[in-house]
């Protein structure tokens, strides 16, 4: 009995929704590390700003 | 936060390597089953798929108590990550099962007590996120818990509905084990090891992020209080 159209399709599906899964969560990663990247710079312009008042 | 980074990485690569060695046993050690043919091999992912759904919704079900006791955020970060990680796993059941029906049931989809129970457990959980969504942030952890121990009384109902109710389903851990040949037993064994790394190092990852995304808002508020954001 052929049935590996069937088993392809199970296997496809399956990873296309782990790779899905772990997309999303590498693309939220990515938003979060900007934002650390944005505070980072808004401290170090605060830093300077300090520095040069005193 | 950091150990944790530190584990995660080793964590992840030995996944990799396990899941490249549970892809190989499917397809190259494992014999083909003599009645259904190819389309078996799908069992190898489908069994471990429906054990690490049903073992995320137990790990929510306990974070959720947890919490409620302790009143502590970290059990709801827990509670929540394992629902959406346990709802990837129960979606791949769902989409798998059909799958596997259509060329020896005959149908993509019966109204078998099994599949039933497993639909109405993907819909509890589904349910669970959307509820996160839309209450208060700050009913939302007490509801969740709430949410989370009651809908686990799903997950029973679902894994003995085989043994309950008569079912076309096939029972396959019974009395005297599982019921497979040698080979077929190895393979699934390395399988569910390697799908069980998949679960913690998706799961890890989520609460990981989870943690990193509730500090920066506190970062953010104190930067707001302190008027550092312009």
């Amino acid at each position: 009995m052929d049935n590996s159209i069937y088993l392809f399709a199970a296997f496809s599906i399956t990873w296309t929704v782990i790779f899905i899964y772990i997309f999303r969560l590498f693309r939220n990663q990515k938003a979060l590390n900007s934002q650390i990247n944005k505070i980072k710079k808004t401290l170090q312009k605060n830093i300077e700003l300090d520095d040069r008042h005193s | 936060m950091k150990r944790m980074q530190t584990l995660l990485i080793p964590f992840q690569l030995l996944t990799y390597v396990l899941m490249l060695l549970a892809l190989y046993t499917i397809f190259i050690y494992a014999p083909v089953e003599k009645t259904m043919g190819l389309i078996q091999k799908i069992f190898y992912i489908h069994v471990p798929s429906a054990f690490l759904a049903y073992m995320a919704f137990f790990i929510t079900f306990i974070a959720s108590i947890f919490y409620l006791y302790r009143k502590d955020s970290k059990w709801d970060t827990v509670a929540h990550c394992a629902v959406e990680t346990g709802v990837i796993f129960c979606t791949i059941v769902l989409i798998t099962g059909p799958i596997w029906a259509k060329p020896i049931w005959n149908v993509w989809w019966t109204w078998d007590p099994r599949l039933t129970t497993t639909l109405i457990l993907w819909f509890t959980y589904v349910a669970y996120l959307m509820l996160r969504r839309a209450v208060k942030e700050n009913q939302r952890a007490n509801l969740s818990a709430v949410f989370g121990i009651i809908g686990f009384i799903n997950v029973p109902i679902t894994f003995f509905s085989i043994r309950l109710w008569r079912t076309i389903h096939p029972v396959v851990i019974t009395s005297r084990g599982l019921n497979m040949s040698g080979p077929m037993k190895f393979t699934l064994i390395i399988t569910f090891i390697a799908f069980c790394f998949l679960f913690f190092s998706l799961l890890l990852s989520r609460i990981r992020f989870e943690r990193l995304k509730t500090r920066i808002e506190e970062i953010n508020e104190i930067m707001d209080d302190m008027n550092l954001r312009k």
